[in-house]
């Protein structure tokens, strides 16, 4: 008995393996090789387009504690990263549920909201530089509209970096909206229908119910739009370049600036590492903070 | 609740009953406007390629292009071979998301189903795919790619994406919600691993497959750096670098045409969605979850 | 000569038998080019301008194809100066770079520092370049007296400005000097209460660095030496508070982009704007109103710094291919070819002769805002051309944004920046003498 269940046991960690090997293979190839470079260029004197390498030992690293750019530029990360993700995550759960109710014109809305995941960023960037103009440009307009004081938008350094977070917050939550809806079709409607009967209203149940349910995709949702928040290279690179007064350069553009604009592989490398770090102290704590709480529907 | 369920009830004749209406639209009362607001840059997309270069930024022109220029569309196609780029974008498109399909698939189940050493380890190394700037390994895949004699081919825009650590993750998530009195059922019915990641598992997640097909396709469809560094002729490039003839410029960009040429590299993902969301619905109704 | 030099050592390494695997990978090389087979050469270029000026320089590379045997170019379009830059210094890292490329002026000591470009300055003496070329675009492509480049799109910034804006006020020239400058940008600058409804200057954003070298050459001083910068003289410290007076004015913003100064520029939102002369054919077509173009007003002098592009060519390529790269540089810049490309784009035409073509002489008469840049030229000179020159335009760009926020005063800003600029340079020339 004990001896077929062991050989059971290693036939499928075999077989587990056999899974995992075609993606091993190619992140092995194009993700860890490179990243293991990168933690020996990073000790190094490294120069794009040039064969030769100098050793530096941790001098990028002690650099990079002096460098006042990089303090500043991981502040507008955390900035973006800690206010995009909240926002969108709240405006497409609120959306997804709006849309899981048996509303007409549901492919209508959900349309609405998710085409701007696909508008190509080169020309989401333009239009938004357009958009945020500061005196002919439509949001202006709109503030003025509703009796708000007009603002500078991309040539503030003290809102540059909103805007590109409004502009992230339109361009992503239709994502994770349909991410989230893909995990409230699975909630069984009938828990929703004992709720109703017994008078529980909607916001107690989007509290009680709806959220406790999909806390593994919100968990998911949240850490995935951390990693997403990389994006917002795009937009920089398109619209500001880091300006005005560096204030939206951010880690993912800093990198490679450094890297392929200066040339500089060996720091550009030392900042890389840094940011994985920064990533991973950010996923370890929302996974202690929220991780212990999430629910796993059906988890064995 | 949300739509109009008491209709017995007729309205007064002589005025009409705002509160009632509110009730039981209120909530297309705040989504008309919110995908109003969400909308309103497609359509300055669509009217802006729709004008005359003077048009665009003359303020008392007003809102609305005085006449319908549609020639900004071929003439948008006449600055690249936007025909081969096409083409190019749907075998890269497509290669990358069949491959992801597999690698993600498999390696999903592993983790979600499967006991075996290392399984924490491995998971977190599949993560770092995602955690590692992009940006920092170009270097190193533009050299490998070189040794492997692929520069300049279709395939180095497609096999460094084919693994995804974050589909991965993301399918794994999936099918961690799956009940497992359903896999239990099948395997006591003689099903082996793939039969039942066949049979049972993949018909359930196909919403989430879904998802993730539309970002994968979204993000490599749209990806602009990348192709630039590792293509040089015109017959393996993609549409963003098309684009980005238009809007890259020294001068400032070329207005109408960028949009006529946003508007044109949009419409076959806003069509492929379009006709997913509709699968999207019906995947739901033959899952057997609800 | 360097090629038989390196053959050499090939032939030593073969000796050692140390080299089979390399010369394995490398058998191209071995094989000694026929004369009678086509060279295949590469040319990578950023687009300055935007649309159908790719669709022109195609025109142009078809056009070279089809008229010279035994010589095939290969036009790579490779996205920004930035872009291009970095995909050749990639390509010359794996070892393959391409025959010629296009990056921006500023790159010359970066390319020397990395031995990338050959030199053509016999090529080019044996030529009539020294002859035709004007000597400003010659300037931009000389390092210690040796020429390692054609110039193939010059430009300089100029000042745009709205004429109907300027009728409207009764303002009848564009303003010559600061001085004028100022009065003229407060003249122009409207508001309604709080609101601006429009700003007298926009210098255009991204490239403000650039135009602020050329208010340094205007105050006197050339801000930088070929391995540091000077942005902490007087001159410089004197233009930046210059600058500061006017946002303080509230004639000109904090800040912009280049995409929307432009953009503001066509709308109306600023009266006046700094661009490049590379910008022109675009302003002009879509500005609703007649553009104007001016010299930048002079403090001491007039000034300005040359943004534009020459044509470089590889060194460590086959000698048949460096003379295809020549063959095609020299065709690209030939006064027909020249006359044609100014006159599409508003870069200026490197050749005193394309400027002497009957078809040139007829769109001066039609366009002769396109002449301003070419005569401001005369008091140009090359831009920022340091090792480490990309950093050195950030933490410019930077330091002078945060001036303008009112953050950190001008000289405190200037030296800062100037110190760190200079401590990379030093870096960098010291990593290169290995």
């Amino acid at each position: 008995m004990s001896k077929t269940f062991a050989r059971a046991r290693r036939n499928e960690m075999f077989l587990a393996y056999a899974f995992l090997l075609p993606s091993l293979v190619f992140l092995a190839t194009f993700t860890y090789w490179p990243i293991l470079r990168s933690i020996w260029f990073s000790l190094h004197d490294v120069m794009l387009g040039d064969p030769e390498i100098y050793w530096l030992g941790l001098e990028n690293y002690t650099r990079l504690l002096d460098d006042r750019l990089f303090w500043k530029v991981l502040g507008n990360t955390a900035f973006y990263t800690l206010t995009t993700i909240p926002i969108s995550i709240v405006v497409a759960l609120l959306l997804a549920v709006a849309m899981d109710s048996k509303l007409r014109g549901m492919a209508i809305y959900r349309s609405a909201f998710f085409y701007p995941v696909m508008i190509p960023s080169v020309a989401a960037g333009m239009v938004w530089v357009f958009l945020y103009a500061p005196s002919y440009g439509p949001v202006n307009e709109a503030l003025t509209t509703v009796g708000l004081p007009r603002l500078d938008w991309l040539y503030d350094s003290d809102w540059a970096m909103p805007a590109l977070v409004i502009m992230s917050v339109w361009k992503y939550s239709g994502y994770f909206m349909l991410i989230l809806l893909a995990a409230l079709k699975l909630v069984p409607s009938d828990l929703y229908e004992a709720a109703r009967l017994d008078g529980v209203n909607a916001w107690h149940r989007l509290i009680h119910i709806t959220i406790p349910l999909v806390s593994p995709t919100l968990y998911f949702v949240i850490i995935i739009g951390t990693l997403h928040s990389y994006q917002v290279f795009d937009y920089v690179y398109i619209m500001t370049q880091g300006g005005p007064a560096d204030s939206t350069n951010v880690l993912t553009f800093y990198i490679y600036q450094t890297g392929f604009q200066y040339q500089d592989i060996g720091y550009a490398s030392a900042l890389a590492n840094a940011l994985l770090f920064f990533v991973l102290g950010l996923i370890g704590l929302v996974a202690v903070t929220l991780g212990r709480k999430v629910h796993y529907l059906g988890e064995r | 609740m949300t739509t109009t369920t008491q209709t017995e009830l007729p309205n007064s004749p002589k005025r009409f009953n705002w509160p009632r209406f509110l009730r039981d639209h209120w909530l297309h009362v705040v989504m008309i406007p919110l995908a109003a607001l969400w909308l309103s840059p497609m359509i300055w997309i669509l009217l802006t390629s729709l004008k005359t270069d003077v048009e665009v930024f003359d303020q008392s022109a007003g809102f609305l292009p005085e006449k319908l220029n549609f020639s900004n569309y071929p003439s948008t196609l006449s600055v690249a071979p936007f025909g081969t780029y096409l083409i190019n974008s749907i075998i890269v498109t497509g290669s990358i998301l069949a491959g992801q399909l597999v690698t993600i698939t498999l390696a999903a189940y592993a983790f979600a189903r499967m006991t075996f050493p290392f399984k924490n380890l491995l998971f977190t190394l599949f993560l770092l795919q995602v955690m590692f700037p992009i940006y920092a390994i170009f270097l190193t895949n533009f050299v490998t790619l070189q040794e492997m004699g692929l520069l300049n081919t279709l395939s180095a825009m497609i096999v460094p994406f084919i693994a995804s650590g974050y589909g991965t993750f993301m399918l794994r998530q999936s099918f961690r919600q799956v009940p497992s009195e359903l896999s239990d059922a099948a395997r006591l019915d003689g099903c082996n691993h793939l039969e039942i990641l066949w049979h049972v598992f993949l018909p359930l997640v196909k919403p989430t497959l879904i998802a993730f097909a539309i970002i994968s396709v979204v993000t490599h469809w749209n990806d602009y750096m990348w192709p630039l560094l590792v293509t040089n002729s015109e017959n393996v490039r993609t549409l963003p670098i098309g684009l980005g003839l238009l809007a890259k410029a020294d001068s400032g960009a070329d207005w109408p045409r960028l949009m006529a040429g946003t508007t044109l590299v949009v419409s076959p993902l806003l069509l492929l969605f379009m006709i997913f969301q509709r699968r999207f619905i019906d995947s739901f109704m033959h899952t057997g979850v609800k | 000569m360097k090629f038989s030099k390196s053959s050499l050592t090939r032939r030593r390494l073969l000796a050692s038998g140390m080299a089979a695997p390399f010369v394995s990978a490398i058998p191209g090389l071995l094989t000694p080019a026929r004369a009678s087979e086509t060279t295949k050469i590469q040319f990578m270029y950023p687009v300055g301008a935007s649309g159908d000026i790719n669709t022109i320089i195609s025109g142009m590379i078809t056009e070279f194809n089809e008229t010279h045997d035994g010589v095939e170019v290969e036009a790579i379009y490779s996205g920004s100066y930035d872009n291009t830059e970095q995909k050749v210094i990639t390509s010359l890292g794996v070892g393959e770079p391409p025959s010629l490329w296009l990056p921006i002026n500023s790159a010359l000591q970066t390319f020397l520092g990395l031995d990338a470009i050959e030199d053509l300055t016999e090529q080019a003496k044996s030529d009539d370049i020294y002859d035709d070329f004007i000597s400003g675009f010659i300037d931009t492509t000389v390092s210690e007296d040796r020429l390692y480049g054609l110039s193939f799109q010059a430009s300089t910034p100029v000042l745009y400005y709205n004429k109907d804006a300027f009728a409207e006020r009764g303002i009848e020239n564009a303003p010559v000097t600061w001085d004028d400058l100022l009065e003229t940008a407060k003249a122009l600058t409207i508001r309604d209460g709080d609101a601006l409804k429009r700003w007298g200057l926009i210098i255009g954003g991204g490239w403000h660095d650039w135009m602020f070298e050329a208010y340094c050459r205007q105050n006197g001083l050339v801000p930088w030496e070929k391995d540091k910068v000077l942005w902490d003289r007087p001159e410089a410290v004197e233009a930046l508070n210059f600058w500061k007076t006017m946002v303080d004015a509230g004639c000109m913003p904090k800040a912009s982009t280049w995409q929307g100064a432009a953009n503001d520029f066509m709308a109306g939102t600023t009266a006046m704007l700094y661009h490049s002369t590379g910008s022109l054919t675009n302003l002009r077509k879509s500005s609703p109103f007649e553009v104007g173009v001016a010299f930048m007003p002079k403090k001491k002098t007039f000034g300005a710094a040359q943004g534009g592009g020459p044509i470089m060519i590889a060194k460590k390529q086959s000698d048949a291919k460096k003379e295809a790269a020549w063959t095609f540089a020299r065709w690209m810049t030939n006064t027909q070819n020249q006359a044609a490309w100014g006159e599409a784009t508003g870069y200026l035409a490197v050749r005193k002769s394309s400027w002497e073509q009957p078809e040139m002489q007829a769109y001066l008469k039609e366009v002769p805002q396109a002449k301003v840049a070419l005569d401001q030229a005369a008091y140009s000179g090359a831009f920022l051309q340091v090792p480490a020159y990309s950093r050195a335009r950030d933490v410019l760009k930077s330091a002078i944004d945060r001036t303008l926020e009112g953050e950190v005063a001008a000289e405190a800003a200037l030296t800062d920046a100037t110190a760190e600029v200079n401590r990379e340079i030093t870096r960098v020339l010291r990593r290169q003498k290995g």
